[in-house]
């Protein structure tokens, strides 16, 4: 009798481990491009594992959703669940509401208000936000430097969403630089939120060029926001040798942009990088095994010398 | 409200208004609008003495500052042509949601079918179909997008029409359809890099261009054709038209699938001006073209307002955005006035129009 239980036991041992793990992964919206980067990261790397089962919803930049998705994970039994948070301040819930059904959880690119007390079996997968928006800042304040005008410089600040803690972070990163004694010399004349949106960074453009006063630098929070500054600028005559524009992501958009010597300087995230080590990590919690509960993709600064390496990358 | 209304559908319904026209008030409103702007400028000490509207560094060979006279029009103008739809689809009685995701959609589908071929000498890294689809005459995707827009219109002109279920509904659900559209069209990738002739569309100031352009078609066709005698008609009664031998099953159909394909018109636009597409284009637009012409005077329940008073809503809108920059208000505040100025000219409205009827 004994034996046969312990054979049953063994068979059904064997049978899970056999069966797909499942990764139940909610993402913020489908409809930003980063992200999208990140998603299909993901969905690519999983999809290249045998017997990895990866199933990815949209919480439409809704927390009430997010939090009923990740409940839909537990119920239906996923192995893992990965979170890209809404809502950085809300995830206290998700993780009371993993770690009460021990199911490992993972959160990917924005940092969880709860990042130093999270459970065990939890962990943060991202690149660190205070990188971005300081290395196209400095990179900025080194180019006018070179461009002789240490001697004073104006310059706007495209901001994205204000409810979002990359755009205060890289508002705040910018600020600091400017801070610094090395380039202090910039003044920043007006900032304004463009929302992340091309379109709206455009017609934000064209109403500081209206108002006539010169300027020699833009920083943008995101690449579309300086593609949409240099759009604007380029309709109504600035030469984009007189300007110097910076953004943050590396887009495809964005390097053609430099490319093309519009845009300065950008900062890569690896947003696939991101996709991939947020479903290693989940994949690891699964299995029981040992997981940094903070692991950082780093952010890289490119620029016209160095964009040939990252051409094939976002 | 139906004080001497006789002849046909709204277009002599109200002789009181004949002599102060409603067109007038929105006019006056935006002149005030550019007056206080201009004070703030003056009074307000970071401000330099700087003006809103007219050219004090001799920058311009004219009293005005033309660069704000453009962007005051140029940011209003891609919402404005999806205005004179929803204007239509208001004064018919109906209402139209759709219009912003419709945007998006259509955005997405069009710049598929405008993409070229050689980027910087680079194959085009967001290619979205093969080879055959590269640097298509420009035509190709206006029609496709002008077709999508029909097919959308069509479908929600039929559901209110045939189904009778009510328009905030049909286009609630359309509105849901089209953003799931626009994000399964690449899986969310964004669409980019078009062809030289279709960046041209969207380039400089052609979106005023269109935008005047289709206000002045939309003008016609609403004063001065049988088509547009049919939708005040069917928006101040709906019943009184039906009996009077007015086709309005299938006049609904075609308001709705004109103000779809205006929409789409304008995500031809938006995308030839922002060199790309993206699913999440065209948020709240919807919203802001209803609100465009809403301060238009434009009447929620039917058979009053024109395309002369969106127009100008529109216009007050673009004074309105330019005038925070210009100030230099904190982002913060900016939604907060926006949302008190829509309701105000709106309680104004309301006002002006129960005193007009009193003293009718």
């Amino acid at each position: 009798m004994k034996k046969l239980l312990l054979t049953a036991g063994l068979t059904a041992l064997i049978g899970t481990t056999a069966m797909a793990e499942t990764i139940g992964a909610s993402i913020a919206r489908f409809d930003d491009n980063f992200l999208t980067v990140m998603r299909n990261g993901m969905v690519d790397y999983a999809a290249g594992i045998d017997g990895v089962d990866l199933q990815v919803e949209d919480a439409t930049d809704d927390v009430a959703k997010q939090l009923d998705q990740i409940n839909n994970f537990i119920a239906s039994g996923v192995d893992a669940i990965i979170v890209n948070a809404v809502d950085t301040s809300a995830t206290e819930a998700m993780s009371q509401a993993a770690a009460a059904a021990g199911v490992p959880l993972v959160y990917v690119n924005r940092e969880p208000i709860n990042v130093d007390t999270l459970p065990d079996n939890q962990a943060f997968v991202a690149s660190n936000e205070i990188e971005s928006g300081t290395l196209a800042a400095f990179e900025a304040c080194k180019m006018l430097r070179a461009a002789g005008k240490a001697g004073g410089a104006n310059g706007y600040l495209l901001m994205g969403q204000l409810s979002n803690q990359a755009a205060v972070q890289r508002t705040k990163d910018v600020d600091d630089v400017l801070g610094m004694d090395m380039c202090n010399f910039v003044n920043i004349i007006d900032r304004q939120t463009a929302e992340w949106s091309r379109d709206k960074a455009q017609d934000l453009m064209t109403n500081w060029l209206s108002s006539g006063e010169s300027f020699d630098v833009v920083f943008a929070n995101n690449d579309e926001m300086a593609i949409g500054a240099i759009q604007a600028m380029k309709a109504n005559g600035v030469s984009m040798d007189d300007v110097v524009v910076v953004g943050v992501d590396a887009t495809q958009d964005a390097l053609v942009a430099m490319q093309a010597g519009d845009l300065d300087a950008t900062v890569f995230q690896d947003a696939f990088g991101q996709g991939e080590g947020s479903v290693d990590a989940a994949l690891a919690l699964a299995r029981g095994e040992d997981v940094d509960q903070k692991v950082y993709i780093p952010f890289q600064l490119v620029t016209p010398d160095n964009i040939d390496d990252f051409l094939s990358k976002n | 409200m139906a004080e001497a209304s006789h002849g046909v559908g709204g277009l002599t319904y109200d002789k009181s208004k004949r002599s102060w026209p409603n067109e007038l008030n929105i006019f006056i409103a935006l002149i005030i609008i550019i007056v206080i702007f201009e004070i703030l400028g003056q009074v307000l000490p970071y401000m330099n003495g700087q003006s809103f509207l007219f050219d004090t560094q001799d920058r311009f060979n004219s009293i005005f500052n033309e660069a704000r006279l453009r962007i005051i029009i140029l940011q209003v103008a891609i919402i404005g042509i999806i205005s004179l739809g929803v204007t239509q689809v208001i004064i018919s009685g109906g209402i139209d949601l759709s219009s912003g995701p419709l945007v998006g959609a259509a955005a997405m589908i069009v710049m598929s079918f405008a993409q070229t071929e050689l980027v910087n000498g680079n194959p085009n890294p967001k290619a979205v179909f093969g080879d055959w689809a590269f640097d298509l005459p420009v035509i190709i995707p206006v029609i496709v997008g002008l077709c999508f827009g029909a097919f959308i219109g069509a479908i929600n002109g039929s559901l209110i029409a045939f189904t009778r279920i009510p328009p905030f509904i049909a286009t609630l659900g359309m509105f849901l359809i089209c953003r799931g559209i626009a994000q399964w069209w690449t899986k969310g990738q964004p669409v980019s890099f078009p062809t030289e002739s279709f960046a041209w569309l969207g380039s400089g100031m052609m979106p005023v261009v269109w935008f005047i352009l289709l206000a002045v078609l939309c003008h016609i066709a609403l004063r001065y054709t049988v088509y547009g005698k049919h939708t005040y008609a069917i928006g101040s009664n709906e019943d009184a038209a039906r009996m009077s031998g007015i086709n309005v099953k299938r006049h609904k159909v075609l308001v709705y699938m004109i103000a779809s394909m205006l929409a789409a018109f304008a995500a031809i636009i938006l995308s030839s001006k922002n060199l790309t597409a993206q699913t999440g284009m065209g948020q709240f637009y919807e919203l802001f073209a209803i609100a465009m012409a809403v301060i238009g005077g434009v009447s929620l329940t039917g058979g009053r307002g024109s395309i002369i008073g969106t127009v100008l809503g529109a216009m007050v809108f673009g004074a309105i955005q330019s005038g925070f920059t210009y100030i230099k208000l904190d982002a913060f505040y900016q939604l907060m006035a926006m949302g008190t100025i829509i309701i105000s000219a709106v309680v104004l409205d309301q006002w002006r129009q129960q005193r007009a009827a009193s003293a009718a």
